[in-house]
């Protein structure tokens, strides 16, 4: 019987594919291929009947016999399903959705993959329906597709779309509130699945990217924020409660401790920038229990989330993080703001102790370190910017130059990070005078550096001074040398009383430090071009009449190393050969030298055509250099003292100190001993005409008393002077440490016990620390810190006390509990 | 086999009220709602038209106008390919705050977005944005511009089949923007300090 049957079905197959295409009103199913009979079967006649049980086991059985055949009966599924949506019979609309469902649960085969394109094509053509029913169907299936692990994932597969609905579900405002809250448990659960689908693979959609967070959270919190009450459960565990499921604010809960406890550390961020800014859009910062709530969710789902793997790592950040940014209650043992700085700093140094080269968790940790010091800074006036600079300097290992023994890795790479901070605190500085940005301490400090022995810790250096030189944003037209000025459009100003005194004393330490920088041995290419932009912002912000021969005695030391120091390579030669003649045709760009100017060019055109190799830009290698070709071999090519004397004095400058003799010798081993006294050496070296100045009416200068538009506040103990940092770096006394404690514990004890109200008033006389960080905070901006339409808590206080107790602790009592 | 050979996608903005959910309803459904509330955050729909034969598919999200579904809303401006800018022609301040929405997209949406200035409730008697302003305000910012009616069905067939037509022409000439998933702009104007403190405050208990 059986083959008969077969033959006969054999027999007829092409006439049944011929046929079809005229026929397809189904009365010739029987010519039909084999899986679109089984299809066909599994529809009862009335959808009221539901799948035809025994035949769907059919069409199941020969799916998993013929795999190959599974995406051809998914696309007809697809088919039909979008004919009956046309038609708006959702019975069989929801009959192929079921036997779809089952297909996908029972082909856990390779080829799923081609199956899942048209059961994502149906979820979505559900999903597109006006139909809340269909919409919740085609949820319930993605879900259940979510949770399936599919052995290869599909790579181009995206989920933009499904994002993008589930998140409009969440905001349904469907009349019917059954309805309204079924789609948007719906909107959750798709949402819930999309992050399990696609969080352990970034492959597949990286869901931590902007355009989906943007949509996830807002979707979650919107539907949070409309429960009667907020309980947090104070354990790590998710909701274990009844009734989750049903409840659109409690599982999107949830979903949001799910997609905490999934992000990494890298990600936090990424959940936490939505969540900051819905918060602000929806003003839901007062009152302040949702804020609380969520924030404590957040924290209770990460600490959920490093519960898992990593245990040692986790634990040891976790002992040494647990004290980190002491702005908390009853620590107002020193000043907090440095208190906070030198905790993120130890950690650092904690972490790179620690690190390893593969440890990349370890990388993003002190990245987010180095932000948190970053963004704090970025909060403080100016002068505590440098005050933070100077902490972060002393900190700095200073490499054991000249010392016992080479730097250790771990030394060389805490340099590194510590100087990546200081550049984030720099670059949030703006310069005014340098004699601010550059205390004595401070510039000693990061010279002592710029022999560090690591190349690129030397970068970082420059890199430094760069932005706290470059007040009129030049530095990006001067990353490498050139000759041609003219159309960099830099801005030039004249160079003020102030910064003349400032370079007349340090100007000697810098420049010579800036050129034994140049003789290192291990310089790259980006070490000669990060000196050299740091010496043409110099000339910019310094260029003046009297700063101008001793500018042009660097740079003839400069050109002079690059023939006789013995010690350099012949490719080091010609590069300083190129920074030497750069930075002296920039000098008629800052001031009117038109002799000057004239015999530079002629240098310069001599060099394009003789030895191209002379000119910038620098090179790290000059293979195939000959011999006659050598620097040494080309004096004729070089800027002549003598003639450039003589330009100077046609331009009426008094150039006879060029005729001295250099201050700069190669090889800076020799002049090591007082590098250490060059602050006092400077003044004394012979410097006459800039010492001058300093004879000029007297101007405080070193001091941070005065940067302008910052006023000082009255808090004395609390501003940061080198006595402070010194005991803020080691720590506060036994009795202080004390009677910290017994504070620490009355207070805490109150917050624990007090009513909220009381809690304010507590706070207002004992609190003097976070009382002082909130006047340092609100002399920042003007901005306030809450939106001023917000009502404050009901209760007794006046006006003008209002306005004393600082906001971020009124509102936030449970932020500073710890 | 698909069933369409172009998906487009239009997201309607503007102020609350001036009707673009009625404008989406009655191109979508054919109808003209009555009473529904305001739409909270965004909504969608799906139309399938066709264009010189060729099935053309508009994805259609509909977005709150309030100021505070403002991240959420934005978050879908930059995947856009039409966005229509509606203002209701009977009320002087929805017309007034077209030039912060154009801030708005020029902001958040790819810029060569396809848009469309559109006047709606032309059926209403009491008309205070005469049509050569809001024609002359389109030209200005290179925008198309129509006027409809949601309620009486004027124009709003029109609408959605010209920007299927102009869509479909840029596609062909490859001219229409491509989305791979790249990032949206940061959010800026938040306040900083409760950021700040925040951030610390879960640094701190991060790692506790
Ligand atoms: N007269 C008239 N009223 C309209 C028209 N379109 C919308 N409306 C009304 O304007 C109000 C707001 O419409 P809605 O579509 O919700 O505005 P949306 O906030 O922009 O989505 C409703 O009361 C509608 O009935 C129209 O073309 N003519
Ligand atoms: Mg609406």
């Amino acid at each position: 019987m059986m083959p008969a049957r077969k033959m006969a079905h054999r027999a007829c197959f092409f006439v049944s594919r011929t046929v079809y295409l005229t026929c397809c009103c189904g009365c010739c199913s029987a010519l039909r291929p084999r899986y679109k009979r089984l299809v066909d079967n599994i529809f009862p006649a009335s959808p009221q009947d539901g799948l035809v049980k025994s035949n769907m086991e059919k069409l199941t059985f020969y799916s998993l016999s013929s795999p190959e055949k599974l995406d051809r009966i998914g696309e007809y599924l697809f088919q039909k399903a979008s004919r009956d949506i046309y038609r708006r019979r959702h019975g069989f609309v929801i009959i192929a959705m079921e036997a779809m469902d089952q297909l996908l649960l029972a082909c856990h085969s390779q080829t799923l993959n081609l199956f899942v394109e048209s059961f994502l094509k149906m979820v979505q053509k559900l999903l597109e329906s006006t139909d809340p029913q269909l919409q919740i169907l085609a949820t319930q299936s993605f879900v259940r597709f979510a949770n399936i692990e599919e052995d290869t994932p599909s790579y181009h597969r995206r989920y933009d779309f499904f994002v993008s609905k589930f998140s409009a579900m969440c905001h349904s405002n469907h009349g019917d509130k059954n309805t309204r809250d079924k789609i948007r448990l719906a909107g959750i659960q798709g949402l819930q699945g999309v992050i399990r689908k696609t969080v352990s693979d970034d492959l597949v959609e990286n869901i931590w990217e902007a355009q989906h967070m943007d949509k996830i959270v807002p979707s979650l919190l919107y539907n949070m924020q409309s429960a009667e009450k907020y309980e947090t459960l104070s354990c790590m565990e998710s909701d274990g409660r009844d009734g989750v499921e049903e409840q659109p604010p409690r599982l999107a809960e949830a979903c949001l401790r799910e997609l905490v406890g999934r992000a990494s550390f890298g990600h936090i961020r990424s959940v936490l920038r939505p969540v900051l800014t819905h918060f602000d859009r929806h003003d839901l910062w007062i009152p302040t229990d949702f804020a609380v709530h969520t924030f404590k969710i957040i924290m209770f789902s990460i600490q959920a989330g490093a519960g898992r793997g990593r245990g040692r790592v986790r634990a040891a950040r976790a002992t040494v993080l647990s004290n980190i940014v002491a702005i908390a209650a009853g620590e107002s043992v020193g000043p907090s703001v440095l208190e906070i700085i030198n905790n993120l700093l130890t950690n650092l140094r904690t972490s790179v102790a620690r690190d390893s080269e593969k440890e990349t968790d370890e990388k993003l940790y002190q990245e987010a370190l180095i932000n948190a010091l970053g963004e704090f800074a970025d909060h403080l006036p100016d002068y505590q910017k440098i005050d933070i600079m100077m902490f972060i300097v002393n900190k700095i290992p200073s490499g054991a130059r000249g010392g016992a023994g080479k730097a250790t890795r771990a030394d060389a790479m805490l340099q590194g990070i510590l100087l990546k901070s200081l550049l984030k605190v720099g670059t949030t500085y703006k310069t005014t005078e340098l004699s601010k940005a550059f205390p004595a301490a401070f510039l000693e400090a990061l010279l002592r550096l710029s022999s560090a022995s690591e190349p690129s810790t030397r970068v970082l250096l420059q890199r430094i001074l760069h932005t706290l030189l470059d007040r009129r944003g030049n530095a990006p037209h001067l990353a490498t040398p050139t000759v041609d000025y003219a159309e960099l459009g830099l801005t030039v100003e004249k160079c003020s009383r102030q910064d003349l005194i400032f370079i007349s004393k340090h100007g000697y330490a810098i420049f010579s430090s800036l050129y034994d920088g140049l003789q290192l041995e291990s310089n790259t290419v980006e070490n000669i071009e990060a000196i050299y932009t740091t010496l043409a912002l110099l000339v910019i912000e310094l260029g003046s009449e009297e700063t101008v021969c001793d500018v042009m005695q660097l740079i003839l030391a400069i050109q002079q190393s690059g023939i006789s120091n013995p010690v350099i390579s012949v490719s080091q030669q010609c590069q300083l050969q190129a920074v030497s003649l750069s930075l002296a045709t920039l000098l008629p760009h800052v001031m009117m030298l038109p002799r000057v100017a004239d015999y530079l060019n002629k240098i310069v055109e001599a060099r394009r055509e003789e030895a191209i190799h002379l000119l910038p830009p620098v090179l790290e290698d000059y293979p195939h250099l000959s011999p006659t070709k050598m620097p040494s071999k080309l004096p004729f090519l070089m800027i002549d003292q003598m003639a450039l004397a003589e330009c100077l004095k046609a331009c009426g400058i008094e150039s006879s100190r060029l005729q001295s003799p250099s201050p700069y010798t190669p090889g800076g081993g020799i002049s090591l001993a007082h590098r250490h006294s060059w602050v006092e050496a400077g003044a004394t070296q012979g410097r006459d005409s800039l010492a001058d100045i300093t004879a000029g009416p007297t101007t405080e200068m070193d001091s941070a008393n005065s940067s302008p538009g910052v006023q000082r506040h009255p808090m004395q103990n609390e501003s940061v002077s080198l006595e402070a940092l010194r005991r803020a770096a080691n720590g506060p006394s036994e009795m202080e440490r004390r009677d910290a404690e017994r504070r620490k514990a009355t207070l805490n004890n109150a917050f624990r016990t007090a009513p909220f109200g009381h809690l304010v008033d507590l706070t207002q006389p004992k609190y003097e620390v976070k009382d002082k960080l909130e006047e340092l905070f609100n002399s920042i901006s003007e901005e306030p810190l809450l939106p001023v339409s917000g009502s404050c808590s009901p209760g007794t206080q006046t006006k003008s006390y209002q306005q004393n107790v600082p906001p971020y602790t009124k509102y936030f009592p449970e932020l500073f509990l710890y | 086999m698909e069933d369409y050979k172009f998906l487009f996608k239009v997201v309607l903005v503007g102020n609350a009220g001036v009707g673009k959910t009625c404008l989406v309803r009655r191109f979508t459904q054919g109808l003209f709602p009555p009473g529904q509330g305001a739409t909270i955050g965004v909504d969608f729909m799906i139309k399938t038209v066709e264009v010189d034969g060729e099935k053309v598919k508009l994805q259609i999200w509909d977005t709150a106008g309030q100021e505070r579904f403002r991240s959420i809303t934005q978050s879908y401006y930059r995947s856009a390919h039409a966005l229509i800018l509606v203002y209701d022609i009977s009320c002087q301040p929805t017309f007034d705050c077209l030039p912060d929405w154009l801030r708005e997209i020029e902001e958040y949406a790819n810029n060569k977005v396809l848009r469309i200035l559109v006047g709606n409730k032309t059926d209403r008697e009491d008309r205070e944005i005469p049509r050569h302003i809001g024609e002359d305000f389109a030209q200005r910012h290179g925008m198309y511009f129509l006027e409809t009616s949601a309620k009486e069905a004027e124009n709003v067939e029109r609408l959605f089949m010209e920007i299927a037509v102009e869509l479909m022409e840029q596609a062909k000439c490859k001219e229409l923007p491509k989305y791979d998933g790249n990032l949206g702009p940061i959010n800026g104007g938040v306040s900083c300090r409760i950021r700040f403190f925040v951030y610390i405050f879960l640094i701190r208990k991060l790692l506790q």
